[in-house]
């Protein structure tokens, strides 16, 4: 037999290199993984033999994950850096796909031409695209293809039993485990045991004339007389699978996942979520969609019979929360674990060779004799145009939709951040990154400092996130109250995790650093905030690691790189010995069973017509519903949605669009009307619920009452408005509402106050700070401190006062105890303190407990998230005593002193008032921070209020505040003997200041109010300013 | 000589006598006492020729072993420099022997500093006498060994218009001196001094005491409660009970007392000693007591100012069934259109029920409430309109 190259095969790769070399370079770096990988790979660049990395989590082991992708990244990156080593790592893995689906395909079809095209058509495959263009999945990808470079070695062992391809088949299959753990052990359920079924119907086949004569007696016979080879084989591909990444087993067992479910897009149902329908059902199947018919019709062919069944498991699984049978089929614990988006990439990597099988009779074979014949030569181009295009255009679509709707941020020069990590020993605390989006992990390859955060949530060992269902603290506003809730308690206690510095590409994260005590450094010049926190100490030098045994660390080094050589030995040098023609190449045994490519089955045609056109007609009908559904102004609850979806993201030329024209209110007016209001709502708030109802309804006028959720940074606002609405022309328009008139007394006007400015280090040295650069903490004083329990919650409340002459930035941290003066909880004062004092400032303060404050911190974790929960633990632990910690630095920012409390009225159930910014900024967010007294003018709560609108300068604001409930505060510890300021005792500190202090000074000018528990408060602010100018 | 020596002397010349007497090793430098930097070493005679020996030395550094030169029969131990070069006590001991051959050395240091190692703290103190601050000075030689004690530090200040000099001795290696504050704030420069070696000059910030009680003055364009023009407030010159004027940036609290016992809140910053704060006037005729604070410190006297009402009545006008209430013109004191933003509140009641409050701000003297049908069924309603203090009450307004 002549050999003759295959030119189908060879258009693919190098279509494949051309096409998929090219685009990656646009694409990869936005992926959702890559990056990891990336990170991945950084590691071991640096640390070959090395399992524990301290750059993410607080520490994790890399055993995590399989390694092989990730090494030979790294080692690639030895030659021209981390990007040289992905792109070359993503074009390689590339190549190993397309010649994976060629010989799956020749094993399947046993047909060069039909495996050529199946070859041609992976190359453009919609689900390949998305998983290396969108996803980024190179392991996986490279995994399953080493598993289709498998297959037929692994036939031909069985069916022949020459330990030649024993070998190269065990070799192959050590190299899809070393790349990615999940591949093998479903590719074993889904690929391999279906061929092991494929196997014994051919062994069966010879021993009859046709597929047809096999009965189930013959089957159950050649089954048995295989027995020992087939389960012996996959008995060792199991032993395989443990030993190849034995460590990574062992590590499993050591640090089982504890992660919480996180919610992704596969598990969802399909007909709700549209967009995960789209990217996890649509997107991958693609053109295949119309072909299922035509898969299913050859797939249960008796000889593909156990593929076909494997093969309507893999399109079940993949259909997500669609139907209730994935849930049941793999139970709730793997349902909740695995990604299922990797069914459908199986379930149409599986259908390939059938797709290449079809295009082959399509084109050229029994199929096109028969469409011609039936229906004409038009019809036959039409159809073939029709496939082509779709085609092609879903490949497109595919590799654009990262571009049109990107899933990242815009990508971020690092290196004015590296170089910040790196100047001036910053990196000797920990980094927070937020809005970063995946590339947070390049930044955390490219720097040694560490962070709490990271990007792959299985390795996660804190509970503080291990028990929450959030990706990354850094995308955390995604994820509504419980992400805004894990991050705030990263914020509150951050001297827990030595975290110091945050990097804040999204400013909505703004006033949550700020009132968690947080200030501003000067921006970086890409753009990236930096946000610092005083009094956190540095890292120590030996940072806890989880040891592994040396030899683990040593096989995970060593084997996956083994693998690839031995495989290579084994499958690769034959060929160059095939090709020098030193032996005789063995046509392999599968090719002896050709398909009938003659005589196309009719029925196959009608039916896949109809589904065809069934299909078509779900997806006008579906396109139907997108339309109207969001065509904004078909009907009021349109334009409410569009309007406040455009509000929503910024788009104020639509949401102006929506508004009534007659109204006369232009484009330039409504700029300006938004560009003057800022606040809360308005700069930092993110819509999470509508619903609208309407409350009366004529033809032309509709009343809507609007209810919507916000998630701020800060707290969840629930708002109700009503909105007026009138139909013009056939749509409908919302109308305008009054915008605020007040007017300012002044044009310009002068205010002098006091700036600080600290010098740091006065010398230019890298040396440490030199002894007479250090300021002196400011002393600040305890004024009153108390435990309290307000409905099943403990608190520590009091009042502080800066009683030296500079500005104090605070930390107070309270510790409770029980009557055996054993620890219970710790925690940081968050929002409810004024975290900036200038000197003499008197501010109230509260101490929550929150979950994680406690000890048992597993166990009081509620399981739904309510950062103001508090979880009753058992009697014994009920605390009693309480210590105080309140540290002080001297800080020059945020010192805006300049609210004004212009006007109160006091209600039975709530007062109003009018707060007016008297100073040169603009408010941002105005907090209230309202403490309670008792009828002896002792303090008894403290409590605020975020104020939803910001104060423009002279200007004022209308408030509005309800009275805490009537639940009796207990005053539990009174006690102030464990108040320590700067680790001084807090009475030794103020006596040398303020030896004479007048107690109760301020209590004659306390506000009476009408309360049946309380007899007075004192209102105190506090304002974030977001453009400091 | 005196006696204590000479008895080590006759002690020694016994062990002389008796060490030849009984073995064969024995201990020929007599000198015990060194500087830092010499050159030390210990020389035995060793008659066996035997055994090997070692010395095993240490000092509060660390230990090490050394092996002798030999010179016939003599064993010279030398002391390596990073012992020799320290002050204090050297223990010596033979090894290498069952005898018990040990002995100790002193190691003193010269009384000639070459630098001068001072620390104070806290930077800044507070004015009065009783915050204080520490100077530690360690006058060290070359070889970084603090100087003998009883060495003598001078420690120079200066402050305002005085410089003074104080001496003393340095105890248990370290001179300190505890600084209190005089009583003026200001800043004091600090220098040491020991055996003519000087330190660099050293900042100790005096800062003023707590502030005693003031007063509190007020200024305004006009005497109209008018919500729209502002008041400032300030303090007299606030000064410590040593008449220094308090720091820069004390945080001065004003509470007003207004004519319903409301209390209103600004703050200012002193400058000088001058706080300074501004509010906005009141919507209506109003009488303010104010009162300024530094908690727990010192506070104002009471301060009374009043404003004068300007609007005395509100015009309303109700059209388009009852449903455009139109408030307006709101006058002013010289018959002016009240200025834009005064807040105009309209409350609705349905059978003595409250349902809702519209809260408006006028426009060129104008407000215009628009009673939205769809929310207000039409019916008899009670409407309340109140602005700068006065309140329409209207009982029974029907609404179609």
């Amino acid at each position: 037999m002549k050999v003759v190259s295959n030119k189908y095969l060879i258009c693919a790769i190098l279509l494949c290199i051309g096409f998929h070399g090219s685009t990656i370079f646009f694409t990869l770096e936005t992926t959702y993984d890559a990056l990891i990988h990336l990170f991945f790979a950084g590691h071991y660049a640096d640390n070959w033999f090395e399992h524990w990395s301290y750059k993410w989590y607080t520490g994790f082991s890399v055993m995590g994950y399989p390694p092989l992708v990730h090494q030979s990244m790294g080692a690639l990156s030895l030659i021209g850096g981390l990007k040289f080593g992905l792109f070359t790592l993503a074009i390689i893995v590339s190549i190993l796909f397309v010649t994976g689906v060629y010989r799956y395909s020749l094993l399947i079809t046993a047909n060069t031409t039909t495996a050529g095209y199946s070859s041609l058509l992976a190359v453009f495959s919609s689900s390949f695209v998305e998983t290396l263009h969108i996803f980024g999945q190179l392991p996986s990808i490279m995994g399953i293809s080493i598993l289709m470079h498998a297959l037929p070695e692994i036939y031909s062992w069985l069916k022949t039993g020459n330990y030649k391809y024993f070998f190269t088949s065990l070799s192959l299959l050590s190299v899809t485990v070393t790349s990615h753990h999940v591949t093998p052990i479903f590719g074993m359920v889904f690929f391999i045991l279906p061929l092991v079924g494929m196997v014994i119907m051919d062994i069966a086949r010879e021993q009859v004339n046709s597929y047809k004569e096999i009965r189930l007696q013959l089957f159950l016979k050649v089954f048995g007389k295989t027995f020992k080879r087939n389960i012996t084989f996959v008995l060792l591909v199991l032993v395989l699978i443990v030993g190849c990444i034995l460590p990574y087993w062992i590590n499993s067992k050591r640090n089982p996942i504890t992660q919480v479910p996180i919610p992704h897009g596969s598990r969802d149902n399909f007909l709700e979520i549209l967009s995960s329908g789209l990217v996890f059902f649509l997107i991958p199947w693609g053109v295949l969609l119309f072909l299922l018919p035509y898969f299913i019709y050859r797939y249960f062919s008796k000889r593909y019979l156990f593929f076909g069944i494997c093969f309507s498991m893999l399109i079940i699984l993949g259909t997500g929360g669609t139907t209730p049978i994935p849930k049941m089929l793999l139970g709730d614990n793997a349902f909740n674990i695995l990604t299922l988006d990797r069914f459908t990439l199986w379930a149409s990597i599986m259908s390939l060779p059938l797709f290449g099988e079809f295009a082959y009779r399509f084109v050229e074979g029994d199929l096109k004799e028969l469409i011609q014949r039936k229906f004409g030569a038009v019809y036959h181009r039409l159809i073939g145009g029709f496939l082509a295009v779709f085609f092609l255009g879903f490949a497109i679509f595919t590799l654009s939709l990262g571009y049109f709707r990107p899933s990242q941020p815009q990508k971020i020069n690092m290196l004015p951040i590296v170089n910040f990590l790196n100047q001036d020993q910053h990196d000797q605390w920990r980094y927070l990154t937020l809005g970063f989006g995946d590339q947070m992990a390049w930044l955390s390859a490219q720097t040694n400092a560490t962070t709490v955060d990271g990007n792959y949530h299985s390795a996660r060992r804190l509970p503080e996130l291990t028990t929450r269902p959030i990706e990354r603290l850094e995308n955390s506003k995604f994820k509504g109250v419980a992400g805004i809730g894990s991050l705030q308690q990263f914020l509150t206690v951050p001297e827990k995790y030595n975290l110091k510095y945050i990097f804040s590409n999204d400013k909505f994260y703004d006033p949550i650093l700020y009132f968690c005590g947080w200030q501003r450094l000067p921006q970086l010049e890409n753009g990236i905030m930096v946000w610092e926190r005083l009094n956190i100490p540095p890292l120590s030098s030996i940072l806890p690691r989880d040891g592994v045994h040396k030899w683990e660390n040593i096989m995970w080094g060593i084997i996956p790189f083994t693998t690839v050589i031995v495989a290579f030995i084994f499958n690769i040098l034959p060929l160059f010995r095939n090709g020098l023609r030193m032996k005789p190449k063995v046509p392999p045994e599968y090719l002896k069973f050709q398909n009938d490519y003659t005589s196309f089955s009719k029925t196959v045609l009608k039916v896949n017509h109809l589904w065809a056109a069934f299909v078509i007609i779900v997806m006008l009908y579906g396109t139907y519903l997108f339309y109207i559904k969001n065509d904004s102004q078909r009907s009021p609850k349109n334009v409410i949605t569009a309007y406040y979806n455009a509000l929503d993201f910024k788009q104020f030329k639509t949401a102006h669009s929506l508004i009534d024209p007659r109204s006369n209110l232009t484009i330039d007016q409504y700029m300006l009307e938004i560009s003057v209001t800022d606040g809360l709502l308005s700069s930092y708030a993110k819509l999470d619920a509508l619903k609208s109802t309407i409350l009366k309804k004529t033809d032309s006028l509709v009343t809507m009452e609007v209810k919507t959720n916000w998630i701020t940074p800060l707290e969840k606002i629930n708002k109700t408005e009503y909105k007026t609405l009138v139909k013009l022309k056939r749509n409908w328009f919302l109308v305008p509402e009054e915008k605020e008139a007040d007017l300012p007394p002044d044009q310009l006007y002068s205010k002098n106050k006091t700036g600080y400015f600290n010098q740091g280090r006065k010398r230019i040295t890298t040396e440490q700070t030199h002894h007479e650069d250090i300021l002196k903490q400011p002393v600040v004083e305890i004024i009153v401190a108390k435990l309290v329990k307000f409905k099943n919650s403990y608190a520590i409340i009091g009042k502080i006062q800066n009683i030296d002459n500079t500005p104090a930035d605070i930390i107070i941290k309270g510790t409770l105890y029980n009557d055996q003066n054993k620890e219970l909880a710790t925690y940081n004062a968050k929002h409810l303190v004024k975290h900036k004092l200038m000197p003499k400032e008197v501010s109230s303060f509260r101490i929550n407990f929150e979950g994680i404050a406690w000890s048992k911190t597993k166990d009081s974790i509620p399981k739904k998230f309510d950062p103001d929960e508090f979880t009753p633990i058992e009697l014994e632990e009920q605390p009693t005593k309480f210590n105080l910690q309140l540290a002080a630095n001297v800080s020059n920012s945020d010192l805006y002193k300049d609210h004004v409390l212009s006007n109160i009225n006091i209600e039975s159930k709530g007062l109003n008032g009018t707060i007016f910014n008297s100073g040169l900024q603009e408010i941002t967010v105005p907090q209230l921070i309202i403490t309670y007294y008792t009828k002896n003018k002792e303090i008894a709560w403290v409590d605020h209020l975020y104020l939803n609108q910001g104060i423009r300068q002279h200007r004022k604001l209308y408030f509005d505040y309800r009275f805490i409930e009537n639940s009796i505060v207990d005053i539990i510890n009174v006690d102030m003997s464990n108040c320590y300021v700067n680790g001084l005792p807090n009475e030794d500190v103020s006596y040398k200041i303020v030896p004479n202090r007048i107690t109760n000074h301020t209590n004659e000018v306390l506000q009476k109010i009408h309360h049946p528990l309380y007899d007075y408060i004192k209102i105190e602010m506090n304002s974030f300013i977001g453009n400091p100018k | 000589m005196n006696s204590k020596h000479q008895f080590l002397f006759i002690f020694l010349w016994l062990i002389a006598i008796a060490i030849p007497a009984q073995d064969s090793l024995f201990l020929i430098t007599e000198k015990k006492d060194f500087y830092a930097g010499d050159t030390i070493s210990l020389s035995f005679k060793n008659k066996s020729n035997t055994s090997s020996y070692q010395l095993f030395c240490t000092n509060s550094y660390g230990s090490t072993l050394i092996t002798p030169d030999k010179n016939e029969d003599i064993l010279i131990f030398n002391i390596p420099q990073f012992i020799s070069n320290k002050t204090g006590i050297l223990h010596w001991k033979l090894i290498g022997n069952n005898q018990n051959i040990s002995g100790k050395l002193s190691i003193t240091s010269y009384r000639k500093p070459t630098s001068l190692e001072t620390y104070i703290g806290p930077p800044t103190i507070e004015a009065g006498g009783i915050d204080y601050a520490m100077i530690i000075v360690i006058p060290t030689d070359s070889l970084d060994n603090p100087i003998p004690e009883n060495s003598k530090v001078d420690v120079k200040r200066q402050f305002l218009q005085s410089e003074n000099k104080q001496t003393i001795l340095t105890k248990d290696l370290i001179g300190y001196l505890n600084i209190f504050s005089p009583t003026p704030s200001g800043r004091m420069l600090i220098s040491t001094e020991s055996y003519e070696l000087n330190s660099k000059e050293y900042t100790l910030d005096i800062l003023p005491a707590i502030g005693k009680n003031f007063k509190v003055f007020h200024e305004r364009d006009h005497k109209y409660a008018d919500g729209n023009q502002i008041t400032t407030l300030y303090t007299s010159i606030i000064r410590d009970k040593n008449n220094n004027v308090v720091s820069d940036g004390t945080f001065v609290d004003f509470f007003i007392t207004n004519q319903d016992g409301n209390i209103l809140n600004t703050s200012g910053t002193t400058i000088r000693g001058i706080a300074t704060a501004s509010i906005i006037h009141p919507d209506c005729e109003a009488t303010w007591n104010i009162k300024a604070f530094i908690d727990g410190i010192a506070n104002s006297d009471v301060l009374q100012i009043s404003y004068a009402k300007v609007i005395h009545k509100i015009p309303v006008k109700f059209s388009e069934d009852n449903r455009i209430i139109t408030v307006g013109p709101l006058i002013s004191f010289m018959e002016q259109m009240i200025p834009d933003g005064l807040q105009i509140e309209l409350s609705m009641y349905k059978e003595g029920k409250f349902l809702n409050k519209i809260v408006e701000q006028s426009k060129d003297g104008f407000t215009t409430f628009k009673i939205n049908p769809n929310i207000y069924k039409s019916g008899n309603y009670e409407i309340q309109i109140t602005s700068a203090c006065n309140t329409k009450i209207y009982k029974s307004i029907k609404l179609w």
